[in-house]
Order: C-alpha cells, then sequence, then structure tokens
C-alpha cells in the first residue's frame, strides 16, 4: 500500500481541534458530574470515559486510515455485521432497567445499536452509490431502503429502546429527503407515519406513556416521572448569566439532578458554567457540524458526500433532540449528548464517525486511480 | 463498469450546494431556537430557577433549647441537664445491617434479635433519617461504641440532653419530673404553640413553670443533599436556654425532713411563718423522677400508679386529712373571739359527753377534772372543746375555719392541690340531702367527722398564729433569672388576709402551744428541749371512729385502719422562723410517732443555722485578715 503524501498535508487539523476541544469540556464536565460520588466503589466515570476516549482515537486513525471508497465497497458487509451483533444482543444482551441493550465482552459493554446508527450511514450511501437517479426514486428502491432501515429499527425497538430505533429512523429520513423523493412517495410516507404514529401509543410501554404525559405537563407529577426534567430546568436556570462556577452546582453536587453523567450532562454544564458557557459550547457544536457539512461538499463524489453529510446530522440531530430534551422542549428520550454525556459505544462511535469525516476531508483532492 | 467509474469522477458536489445552503439555515435556526430557550430559562427565570435551586438544598431545623436549671434557696442545685447518649443507625450508611446489629448485640451483650426487632418496627422513614436503636447508653457502653465505631459503620452516638434530678425522690414531688409532650397536651390550647416533639414539664415546678424552663428554640440552616443528607451548616440562630428558677427551699433541710421521715407515707412541711416561704415539702411514699427522663418503661409506670400508697400522689398539697386536735386552736380561737368563754372559764371533764342518746368520749379515759383553756390545750381534753364547740355551734366554727384558710385552694405554685373540706349545715344539706346533726358539730369541735383540711393549709393556719394573725400565700419560688442571671421576675412574700383575732386571744393560744410541748403534762412534753423554745400541737386524726374500749394495742389494728398522727410546732416561742408540720398517715398517735420526727427537724434546723452562723462569721474574719494584709501592703 503506497501511502500518499497529499494525505498528510491535507489532514484535517481543525476539525481534530474541534472534537478533542469538545471531548475535553467533556471529561472536564464529566469529572464534575462525577466530583459527588467520590468514595464510591470503582474507577470514577471520567477516567473510563478518558479510556473510552483513547480507543475511539484509534478506531479514529483506523477508519481515516482506510481510504472510505474501499469502506464504501464493503458497506453492506459492515451493516449485516452490525445487525448480526443488535441480534445476539436478544440472546447474549444484558438485561438493565428492563430492556437489553448491552453486550459485554471480557468487562467491556457495548451497545450495537449505537454502531448501527453508523453502519446504517455507510449502507445509505453505498445504496446512492448504487442507484444513482436525478429524477428521484421509484417505491421499488424504497422498499431495498426500507428494508436497511426497519430490520435494524424493529430489533431496536424489540429491546426495548424506542428513543433509538425512532433516532435511527430520523436520520434514515434525513438522508432520504436530502437525496430527494417522488413526492407522492413523500406523501404517503406522510400519510402512513400520521396514521401510525397515534398507535405508537400503544405500543409503548407505561413508562414511555409516563415520559410523554410528564412531558406535555411537568408538574403533572413532580417526585415521579416529571421530576427529572423539573429538576433538569432548575439546574440549568439557576446557572444563570455566569454559572454558579465549576464543582459549584448545587443541583449538581448534591445529587437532585438526575442521570447527570448521561442524558442530563448537558445541565450540569448550564448550571455550572451558566448562559455564557453553554453559548461557547453550542458554538462549538456549531462549528463541528458547519465543518461537517463543508466536508461533505467537497467531496470527489456522491459516497463521500452522503457519508459526511449523515454522520454530521447524526451529531447535529443527537445535539438537538438531547438539549431540547433537558430543556423540556422534547420528551425525555434516551439520546445522549454527543462527547459529553459519559458512554462508551457513544464515545467510539462517534469519533470512528470523525475518523470517517476525516477520511473524506483528506482525500477530497486525490484523484480517482 | 467503466460507465460507473465515469459517473464518480464526473461527480458535480455543486448540484447540492443549494440544499446545505438550506441545511446551514436549518441547523442554525435549530440551534438558535435552543440559545433562545436556555435565554429564558437562565436569564429571564434565571433568579426563580436560583431560587428553586436554594429551597432544594436549604432545609431549616430547630436547635433545641438547654432547658433551665432548678435552685435552692442558697444556690445549691437541685436539677442540672447532663447528657445522656442515644444510638441509632443509618442504614443507607452501611451494606451488613444485620452484621453491624450483631457485632453491636456482641460487644453490648446484648441480645441482637431485641435489637434487630427495633429496627424492623419502622416500616415507614425517609433515607438518611437515623432509626434510634438504644436510648440512653450507659458510659461503659458508650465507651464501647466509640472504640468500635470503625467496626460499626452507619452507627452513630446523639447526645441528649436529660434532666437530672440531684435529690432523686426526696423532691421529686416538688419539682417534678419532665416528658415528652403528649397528643392530648398538643390539642390543649395551653400548649398550642409547642410542638410535637418538645419536652414538656408534666408534674411539679417542671410543669408549674414550664414556660420559663423550656427557653426559646434556635434554628440551623443546613445544606442537605437529594436524600435529605446533612451536609454543612450554613447559618445558625442560638437557642435561647430557659430560665432558671430558684426555690425558697433548702436542699439540706429537705434531706433532713426526708431522712427523719422514716415511716411509711405521710408528709413534712417546713414553713418560714415570717413571711409563708417553703422551706421544706416532702410526701412519702415518692418516686425517682430521673426513671421518667427518656420515657419511662411500661412496667414501672405501672407498679408506680397502681401502689396502694400512691407514690405519685403530693400529700402534702393534696393530702386531705381530719386535723384531728390540731383544730382545737381553731375552735379556741373563734370562742375567745366569740366571747363564748374568756381564758379562765373552767369546764369540768370526766372523760365523757353526752349528746341526745351518744356519748362522746375523752382520749383520757379518767378525765381531767376541772380545766380552763390553756390546760384544755396543753392536755388535749376533748370534753371541754366538745362544750365549746356546742356553745360555738357548726356556722361559727365554719366561719373560723375559712379565716384560716380551710376550705379552700392556698394557691401554691404547683399543680394539684385539694381544697380540703369545711362542713356546714348548708353543705350537709346539699351533699347528703339531711339536715345538720348535733353530734356532728360536737366531732367537728375535735377535728374529727367531715372536716378535711391539706397538711399546707394546717401549716400555713399555724404559721399566722406564730406569725401574729398573718395568712401569707405559700411560697415556692423565689426568683425567675435568665442563664445571665439577670432577674427575671422575684417573687415577693404575699399576705393573702389578716385573721381578725385580737393580740390578747393569740397571746392565750401562743402560751397554750408554747405548755403543750413545756409543760410537763403537755401532749408534745417528748419535743421538749431545754435549750429550744419550741411550741407546738399534737394530733391523732381518726379514720374508723374510736375503738369502745381502748383496750386494743396499737400494733395490732391493722395499717389501713389506724389512725393518722399530727404534729405542728414552731420555734423560737416568742419570734417564730421556723415552722413545721408533720402528718403521718396511720402513724397512730402525733405525741408518740409524728412529734419525734418533727423534734429531729427542728432540731437541725437550729443546728444549720449554727453553721451557716459559723461559717458566715469566718468569711468575714477571712475578709477581715485580707483587708488587714492589704492595707500592711499598703505601709
Amino acid at each position: 500500500l503506497k501511502i500518499d503524501r497529499r494525505l498528510f498535508v491535507n489532514f484535517d487539523w481543525i476539525l481534530l481541534v474541534i472534537v478533542m476541544a469538545i471531548s475535553g469540556l467533556g471529561l472536564l464536565n464529566l469529572y464534575s458530574a462525577g466530583f459527588n460520588l467520590a468514595g464510591s466503589r470503582g474507577e470514577p466515570l471520567y477516567i473510563k470515559q478518558a479510556y473510552w476516549i483513547l480507543i475511539g482515537l484509534i478506531l479514529m486513525i483506523a477508519a481515516f486510515s482506510i481510504d472510505y471508497r474501499i469502506i464504501i465497497r464493503h458497506a453492506y458487509t459492515i451493516h449485516a455485521i452490525s445487525l448480526l451483533l443488535l441480534f445476539l444482543v436478544f440472546f447474549l444482551g444484558n438485561i438493565t432497567h428492563g430492556s437489553q441493550r448491552w453486550l459485554v465482552f471480557y468487562g467491556f459493554s457495548f451497545q450495537p445499536s449505537e454502531l448501527v446508527k453508523l453502519t446504517m450511514v455507510i449502507a445509505l450511501a453505498r445504496f446512492y452509490k448504487d442507484n444513482q437517479i436525478d429524477e428521484g426514486y421509484y417505491l421499488r428502491n424504497a422498499l431495498i431502503l426500507l428494508f436497511i432501515i426497519m430490520v435494524p429499527f424493529l430489533m431496536i425497538m424489540r429491546q426495548p429502546d424506542l428513543g433509538t430505533s425512532l433516532f435511527l429512523a430520523l436520520l434514515f429520513f434525513t438522508m432520504v429527503f436530502f437525496m430527494g423523493m417522488r413526492r407522492n412517495i413523500v406523501i404517503s410516507i406522510a400519510a402512513v407515519s400520521s396514521v401510525l404514529a397515534p398507535l405508537l401509543w400503544f405500543i409503548m410501554k407505561d413508562y414511555q406513556r409516563e415520559r410523554i404525559l410528564s412531558f406535555l405537563n411537568p408538574e403533572r407529577d413532580p417526585l415521579g416521572s416529571g421530576y427529572h426534567i423539573i429538576q433538569s430546568i432548575i439546574a440549568i436556570g439557576s446557572g444563570g448569566f455566569f454559572g454558579k462556577g465549576y464543582l459549584r452546582g448545587t443541583q449538581t453536587q448534591l445529587k437532585f439532578l438526575p442521570e447527570q453523567q448521561t442524558d442530563f450532562v448537558f445541565s450540569v454544564f448550564a448550571e455550572e458554567w451558566g448562559f455564557l458557557g453553554v453559548f461557547v459550547l453550542m458554538f462549538i457544536f456549531l462549528s463541528l457540524i458547519l465543518w461537517g457539512f463543508k466536508i461533505a461538499r467537497n467531496s470527489r463524489d456522491l459516497p463521500g458526500t452522503l457519508i459526511a453529510f449523515g454522520v454530521t446530522m447524526f451529531i447535529f440531530w443527537e445535539v438537538f433532540i438531547n438539549i431540547g430534551m433537558v430543556l423540556g422542549l422534547f420528551p425525555v428520550v434516551g439520546i445522549p449528548l454527543p462527547f459529553l454525556s459519559y458512554g462508551g459505544s457513544s464515545m467510539v462511535i462517534l469519533l470512528t464517525g470523525i475518523g470517517l469525516l476525516m477520511n473524506i476531508s483528506m482525500r477530497r483532492f486525490v484523484l480517482h486511480p | 463498469m467503466l460507465e460507473k467509474q465515469n459517473r464518480l469522477t464526473d461527480y458535480d458536489p455543486g448540484k447540492f450546494k443549494r440544499k446545505f445552503n438550506v441545511l446551514l439555515w436549518l441547523v442554525s435556526f435549530a440551534l438558535f431556537l435552543l440559545i433562545s430557550r436556555l435565554w429564558y430559562l437562565q436569564i429571564i427565570k434565571g433568579d426563580d430557577l436560583r431560587q428553586r435551586s436554594e429551597n432544594n438544598r436549604i432545609r431549616i431545623q430547630e436547635v433545641k433549647p438547654l432547658r433551665g436549671l432548678i435552685y435552692d434557696a442558697r444556690g445549691d442545685i437541685l436539677v442540672d441537664n447532663q447528657p445522656s447518649f442515644d444510638v441509632s443507625l443509618i442504614p443507607e450508611d452501611t451494606k451488613d445491617i444485620k452484621g453491624v446489629m450483631k457485632r453491636l448485640a456482641d460487644l453490648c451483650d446484648q441480645d441482637s434479635v431485641d435489637l434487630a426487632k427495633k429496627l424492623s418496627a419502622v416500616k415507614f422513614r425517609k433515607p438518611f433519617v437515623p432509626i434510634k436503636i438504644d436510648k440512653d447508653i450507659g458510659r461503659d457502653k458508650l465507651a464501647i461504641v466509640e472504640t468500635n465505631s470503625l467496626n460499626l459503620p452507619g452507627l452513630m452516638v446523639d447526645v441528649v440532653p436529660v434532666r437530672k434530678y440531684v435529690y432523686g425522690e426526696e423532691m421529686a414531688h416538688v419539682l417534678g419530673y419532665v416528658g415528652e409532650i403528649s397528643a392530648g397536651e398538643l390539642g390543649d390550647e395551653y400548649y398550642k404553640d409547642y410542638r410535637s416533639d418538645d419536652i414538656v414539664g408534666k408534674y411539679g415546678t417542671e410543669r408549674y413553670l414550664d414556660r420559663y424552663l423550656k427557653g426559646v428554640s434556635g434554628g440551623e440552616q443546613v445544606e442537605v443533599n437529594v436524600r435529605g443528607r446533612k451536609l454543612s451548616v450554613l447559618g445558625r440562630v442560638e437557642p435561647v436556654p430557659g430560665f432558671n428558677i430558684t426555690l425558697t427551699l433548702d436542699a439540706r433541710l429537705q434531706k433532713m425532713c426526708w431522712d427523719a421521715f422514716t415511716e411509711k407515707a405521710g408528709s413534712v412541711i417546713v414553713m418560714d411563718p415570717r413571711d409563708g416561704s417553703l422551706l421544706a415539702l416532702i410526701s412519702k411514699p415518692s418516686f425517682n423522677p430521673n426513671l421518667f427522663n427518656r420515657g419511662i418503661p411500661e412496667e414501672i409506670w405501672e407498679s408506680l400508679s397502681k401502689d396502694v400508697l400512691s407514690p405519685l400522689q403530693n400529700r402534702s398539697i393534696s393530702g386531705q386529712y381530719p386535723p384531728g386536735s390540731l383544730y382545737k386552736l381553731i375552735v379556741a380561737a373563734a370562742a375567745l373571739e366569740e366571747g363564748v368563754i374568756n381564758k379562765d372559764t373552767k369546764i369540768g371533764c370526766n372523760g365523757t359527753f353526752d349528746m341526745g342518746n351518744r356519748t362522746f368520749r375523752c382520749w383520757r379515759k379518767a378525765g381531767h377534772g376541772l380545766v380552763n383553756l390553756h390546760q384544755a390545750i396543753v392536755e388535749s381534753c376533748d370534753v371541754y372543746f366538745y362544750h365549746l364547740g356546742e356553745m360555738l355551734g357548726v356556722e361559727k366554727l365554719a366561719d373560723y375555719s375559712k379565716k384560716f384558710g380551710f376550705g379552700s385552694k392556698t394557691f401554691i405554685e404547683l399543680y394539684g392541690e385539694k381544697e380540703g373540706l369545711v362542713p356546714t349545715k348548708r353543705w350537709k344539706r346539699e351533699r347528703f340531702k339531711e339536715s345538720w346533726q348535733g353530734g356532728e358539730t360536737i366531732s367537728l369541735s375535735i377535728g374529727q367527722g367531715f372536716v378535711l383540711v391539706t397538711p399546707l393549709q394546717l401549716i400555713r393556719a399555724y404559721s399566722a398564729i406564730a406569725n401574729g394573725g398573718i395568712l401569707y400565700k405559700p411560697r415556692l419560688i423565689k426568683r425567675i433569672a435568665t442563664a445571665e442571671g439577670d432577674i427575671v421576675r422575684e417573687f415577693i412574700p404575699e399576705k393573702e388576709s389578716s385573721i381578725p383575732l385580737r393580740k390578747k386571744t393569740l397571746e392565750i393560744l401562743r402560751y397554750a402551744l408554747w405548755g403543750a410541748v413545756n409543760e410537763e403534762n403537755g401532749t408534745g412534753w417528748s419535743l421538749k428541749r431545754e435549750a429550744r423554745d419550741v411550741s407546738g400541737k399534737t394530733g391523732t386524726a381518726q379514720v374508723v371512729a374510736m375503738p369502745k374500749d381502748g383496750k386494743e394495742e396499737e400494733k395490732e389494728i391493722p395499717y389501713k385502719i389506724r389512725d393518722h398522727a399530727l404534729f405542728v410546732c414552731y420555734a423560737p416561742r416568742n419570734t417564730p422562723e421556723i415552722a413545721v408540720l408533720v402528718v403521718v398517715e396511720h402513724g397512730g398517735h402525733g405525741g408518740s410517732t409524728a412529734a419525734p420526727i418533727a423534734r429531729r427537724i427542728v432540731d437541725g434546723y437550729f443546728d444549720l443555722k449554727k453553721y451557716d452562723a459559723g461559717l458566715m462569721a469566718q468569711s468575714i474574719k477571712e475578709a477581715a485578715s485580707v483587708s488587714d494584709i492589704s492595707s500592711r501592703d499598703g505601709i
């Protein structure tokens, strides 16, 4: 394998700096969120998260080292492996809080549904590479697309993890709409989903319905399901303009804020750093997303554009949904905040995705063989 | 294949340009939406939500004040606060509750099942709220728990101040005891500003002066975490300790009375006749008030409340007895004042007095012969007083009884006082729907029959004879002062009334009382002391009608129907400064049972007085020698 010197010249340092900045803030914030747990057994989560970042960086290097066109070539295989892991969860998965989401090997637990988010993006890129039709797509192709999405969607829903499965669908449709569809298909999908949406209510578990209801009115059950969102809003709002100071957030340090290392990690940041800190964080996220769009636009080929677009929207939707959720704009669904929430699978997959962005970015000038 | 390759190289990214421009706006708008919401929450609602976060973490906790102390007149401490140690467990702080309980049980030689029961008895509780496992552990156990604290995670020792009654049962009836406020008391209007876990006085001075003793609670602003666990103290308002009380009692004299009174049941009161101050007040049997501190064990409460001798009753203020011969002085006063007799009027006593078909007897079967009033009091001749009673009539007797303070409360600063009973014709009609019988007046004239008095009423009446006719309100509380010593309230002696007696009448009565002790045939002769100048009167109050033949020996009579023995005295004769009343329930004759007790108390009082004077002289001498030295230094 001959290594092109231009790959180094064109390496996307800016992207690396942006991602390292966010991950650094994430670690700092996680230290604060876990500060009050001093003395509890096991390693603190920020240390664990640092390990995950290291693993993620290795995978990131792997992801930009291999030419993305080779990855595209094996896209369906990669997606199939990811679906196989998802399938294994049903047999080998660990059950926590009533749902089966985790695979554990050698002490590492891994969430295949996170991996699926990324492999679906790759598989879709491959699909559009093979089926370019400028005038939109026919139902025949749409059925293949549905198959790519429906299998993981249903499996994740069975775990059950409604939030992640809906997220997968959201990401899927984002890419599909980006590529364009015939108007009548768009209309029929809209019609079908508006009919199916109320049906969702009936397949939802009780706790999921509780979440929707308490989203609509958090004070309905302030000590039960509404508790999370009320405490989150108090934490964020009480931060004010300048915040309460690092390690000084009372909502966080006195544990009034639930799930503060995972889903509600943003509230920790907002409480301690205030509007000023949050503004900076949002600015960095926006930079990352716009940078991702730039990479997508500058790609030499369609799969590059699509992967870059998919990965960027993956990050965008997670940021938007997670922050919207802790701000009380959306119901509580288990979507992590990229690079800030504690979670090995999420971190590793995000960094791998960033690796793909770098892959596409550094090869924008490379002529095809 | 080639065509496909071409397509790739022909790829024109520009065709997505419009879409990316739209996306850029969409993404920016989405993030702007989030920023707007953040602005709303953090800037517009920031202060409200900051307040809510403070409310989350800050709790106000009550800090209980120390209860006021109680001293005797000389400043000796009677009731103190001392630490008591409780052991409690916070289950959240230990992983192995059973193990901890077992180790604790082993260390303290206690039944672990017992402890586990206590733990499981608590069903509903908030997290991090300690469960009380053991109350009031001794210092030995405390040392064990403290040294093994590392092996007993989750276990904590609380220090709770409890009352220490220095004199135990000797002063229980005066000082009382405390306990947690009951549901009934909480519902009472009087306790409306009390809280459910307050300690309140339940009896005695503790109860009477509870409002002064309890103090004012302080508060602590504490930071808690989500589980309510106290993390730090942010602010504190110190509690104000309760006021200290000084009583008029002399603890040494009280102890002397307690030691002198070796009988089963009865009362001793020592009063300063000059101002009505109580110097000692005991009631026997008594109880140990220290047992009530942390909630009295059920079985002890049972045995106390079911005891036939009722140790929970303060006989000095709520025991009601026939005054017996002690009543004769009131009859004599009435007779002299009403002019029925003068001091020289003589009446013959042959041992009996007939009234209709009834015969009333004198305690001396042979009779006293021809006696005047002085002799009649000295020798306690019953027949003489039967005649006086007959001449005066029940209404006059009742009238003078009331003047001496019988039949109504003295309003001593203690709860539970009884009024006694002064019978009148009207009372008899209302009570029994029967008219007054002449014979009942005869019984009344020697303090038998319906008339009932409390020991406190008796000593007050005799103090009035001693001091020239002034009826004082009994004074138990001398002073209330803050913990720093600033006087809150000084209790000055209160005259209730002056008994309208002529000076001459008083002189006759006081001479007779002197005679009863100091003349050879006086009933209180046994009390005579060369050095003292004691005046007094014996009394024997019949519980059942006197046996006809009088043959039976005292000891053979069942306890319950034996006579009450009474004795009252004061000293010195002309300038009385101490009055003593002894009531021995079922003690037989006043002269033989009650008088010796009184004698020891009077002796003890004067010994103490001499001792105090000696101390005083010595301290004056010391002060003088100090000033000597200093003046020498000056030269």
